[in-house]
């Protein structure tokens, strides 16, 4: 059964590459498609260099969505990396 | 499933390049990758040496593969010299990709529990990503 979910997230602070490293290794563990977005531009979550490349900083508003059997994990998954990683910086 | 990630070999002229990479690599993907760094020419000068870039071979192999990313020309012709020698001891592609942005990809992919298909295919398409 495949379904579609998607969630909104406030940057605490900057996604930097080891926050962004650590949410490309955690989508890569789901089978489902899962982008993330920053304004207008759209990153696909299981690649590292896009999501660094969303330059996205803190304040900023992100939404993580998923479609697939295990949408709805991924993005609980990712948005606490998101509410997490971006806290310590780096 | 296979409990093992693809191990990475980052074949630089510079010893200190291979080790940096090496240590950016780590450091986004989490410190669970093996990644060996091989740079410089056995004398530690600028180039790249063949029994090195073995020994990284042997060393990065968990089970799962090996993707080696060289930096520059020679590199390349290093590391298929070696790699003639290399058959049967396990899977081994040689990913043509920017060395960092290849290093970062392939080593983040791996992480996640990419096999060596999938690692190399990270690593080749960092050369389509834009940073600006």
């Amino acid at each position: 059964m495949s379904a579609s979910y998607e969630q909104r997230i406030t940057l605490a602070g900057d996604l930097h590459a080891r926050p962004a490293g650590a949410l490309a290794v955690a989508a890569g563990r789901f089978a489902a498609v899962i982008s993330v977005s920053a304004g207008d531009h759209t990153a696909d979550a299981k690649s590292v260099l896009g999501v660094m490349g969303l330059g996205a900083t803190s304040g900023q508003h992100l939404t993580v969505k998923a479609s697939g059997t295990d949408a709805r994990e991924a993005v609980a998954a990712l948005i606490a990396i998101l509410s997490e990683a971006t806290k310590v910086g780096g | 499933m296979s409990t093992s990630t693809v191990g990475i070999v980052l074949v630089s002229h510079s010893a200190e390049l291979a080790a940096g990479a090496a240590y950016l690599a780590a450091q986004v993907s989490g410190g669970t990758v093996t990644i060996i760094a091989a740079g410089g020419t056995d004398e530690g000068d600028l180039g790249t040496s063949a029994a090195k870039v073995a020994d990284g071979l042997l060393r990065a192999d968990q089970g799962a593969g090996v993707v080696v990313l060289p930096d520059l020309g020679s590199a390349v012709l290093t590391v298929k010299a070696v790699l003639e020698d290399h058959i049967g001891k396990g899977t081994v592609l040689l990913a043509d990709a920017p060395f960092v942005e290849g290093a970062v990809a392939a080593t983040v992919t791996a992480a996640a529990g990419g096999d060596v298909k999938a690692v190399a295919a990270a690593a080749e398409e960092a050369r389509h990503v834009r940073k600006l």
